[in-house]
């Protein structure tokens, strides 16, 4: 079978996502484990014009930089086909992948991070 | 900051965070595995053809899904990753907007705020692969067109839908991992033909009597074998009771085009090598025969004017020296698999061991992008050099 890529935002207005990436993990205190929306993981601050950024959860701060790609990333999103759609035929998968945004950049936090203050 | 962004969610005031600013970062409304979301890794030149939709992935259920381009195919990699990767979409985006409206009433502070949607595993990422195309020998070889259908359905129209081991171009698409112009040179490799919408590949025998017929017919009518014109051997044939398509399938299949801006009809010439190699195969194939009676029977087939010479047998048989007698068989490199593991394991079940100069042949049209043919030796055959004046040797490793 054949799944198609298709790309609703067109050629040259490709919408730019961001990734912000560190090592390890961020862990939810308990409490906060079923309620994960709209919860704050932390700041991000640009301390100088330099490409240099800090990220602060909790009491833990992160150095880190922005990096650009050695090659791009697309963000596919899988969609449901309709089946009156026409442009559907011939992905008899009943899916199709779309292009919604490309990502060329990610701040790169590679550091342990650093206390803020030695007790909470 | 500017105030009609009102703070909100978006990709962009990260990538473009100015100095001695800041901005918070939360989990999205949507937050979750988000499974539907997938990174793909690709390179630059690529990306147009994504863009522009001329991509697609392939593959049955039980394969692993290649990506195709029009011109090429590739594997596809899961490449995880231990670090945490916070995936942040655009404000705008048309699947999260109906969030992104009520998060500027929550956040009355006017404080920036990007969302982060999922935690990304890891990214797709691609590998250029060969096309799978040995799969397309093997649905073609299900139902060969024969003299008897021939004979059968004089009208292609008549050819049964229901008919089973028949298939069109978009069921190969389907069922092929292979890029479309892969997919065209694998058809044109195995001299397949589109009869009433089907991709078929010609029986030999049958194959052979529509050329036994053109060449009897070019005595008849005294045509040059260098220049043959389509409608004329067509309308000839066709009197002879072949159908239309397999009489210029003929032309296509032993021949080549001459002169393309012909206005009336098109002008062929009959390639020697490929009508002196089908002769060869033809009387190979009751079985091996002695050099001198292949070499007499060969000489007397082939059509006057062309020239037998055995080297352009390369690649189609094999020869063997039993007793005081040399015996030549049909071994030819068509009938080999395209993956060179299993390419490797039919010569060497064939040989244990080969001569370079017998092994070339079978192997030179092998073609794994990123490997070369030395790369390929080494990592399937062992050489040996009894001496350094003499031959190497090929065994299985």
């Amino acid at each position: 079978m054949q799944i198609r890529i298709k790309c609703g935002c067109g050629a040259e207005s490709c919408r730019e996502w961001a990734i912000i990436e560190l090592q390890g993990f961020v862990e939810v205190q308990p409490s906060f484990q079923d309620r994960l929306q709209n919860l704050v993981i932390g700041e991000l601050c640009r301390p100088s014009s330099q490409e240099s950024y800090t990220f602060t959860v909790g009491y833990h701060e992160l150095t880190g930089s922005k990096v650009p790609l050695k090659k791009p990333l697309l963000v596919l999103k899988k969609v449901k086909c309709m089946d009156v759609d026409q442009s559907c035929e011939g992905s008899s998968a009943g899916t199709d992948l779309e292009v919604v945004g490309i990502i060329r950049h990610r701040i790169l936090f590679n550091t342990r991070p650093q206390a803020l203050i030695s007790k909470p | 900051m500017e105030q009609q962004h009102s703070g909100c969610r978006d990709a962009e005031a990260v990538l473009n965070l100015q100095q001695n600013s800041s901005i918070s970062i939360a989990y999205h409304p949507l937050f979750g595995p988000n499974d539907d979301l997938i990174l793909l890794e690709l390179d630059e030149k690529l990306l147009s053809d994504v863009l522009y939709q001329r991509v697609s992935l392939r593959g049955q259920p039980d394969e692993d899904a290649v990506l195709c381009t029009q011109s090429k195919t590739f594997a596809i990699k899961f490449v995880g990753t231990s670090n945490s990767v916070f995936l942040i979409p655009p404000s705008d985006h048309s699947s999260f907007c109906e969030i992104a409206d009520d998060c500027s009433g929550k956040n009355r502070n006017q404080q920036s705020i990007a969302s982060v949607i999922k935690v990304a595993p890891g990214n797709m990422e691609l590998v250029e692969v060969a096309p799978r195309i040995d799969k397309l020998k093997l649905l073609l070889s299900e139902n060969p067109y024969s003299s008897e259908e021939a004979l059968e359905f004089e009208d292609l129209e008549e050819m049964e839908k229901s008919k089973a081991g028949l298939y069109t171009w978009n069921d190969l698409v389907d069922k092929v991992q292979a890029s479309d112009d892969e997919l065209r040179s694998g058809l044109w490799a195995l001299s397949a033909v589109e009869l009433g919408g089907y991709w078929r590949i010609v029986d030999e025998r049958y194959m052979g009597t529509v050329l036994a017929m053109l060449l009897h017919n070019s005595v008849l009518n005294d045509w040059s074998l260098d220049a043959l014109i389509e409608d004329e051997v067509v309308n000839v044939l066709v009197s002879d009771g072949f159908p239309p398509i397999l009489a210029s399938h003929c032309l296509r299949v032993y021949g080549s085009k001459v002169d393309e801006n012909r206005s009336k009809s098109c002008l062929w010439k009959l390639d020697e090598k490929r009508v002196c190699v089908h002769f060869a195969r033809e009387i190979l194939s009751s079985g091996r025969r002695k050099m001198e009676s292949f070499m007499e029977e060969w000489q007397r087939k082939i059509p006057e004017g062309m020239q037998a010479s055995f080297e352009i047998l390369e690649g189609e048989v094999l020869t063997e020296r039993l007793g005081v007698d040399l015996w030549i068989r049909a071994f030819s490199v068509s009938s080999l698999p395209a993956n060179p593991a299993e390419r490797f394991s039919i010569l060497f079940g064939e040989r244990p061991k080969w001569e370079w100069k017998d092994l070339q042949p079978y192997i030179r049209d092998l073609k794994v992008p990123g490997q070369s043919l030395e790369g390929l030796l080494l990592k399937y055959t062992r050489r040996t050099q009894p001496t350094l004046d003499a031959e190497p040797v090929y065994s299985a490793r």
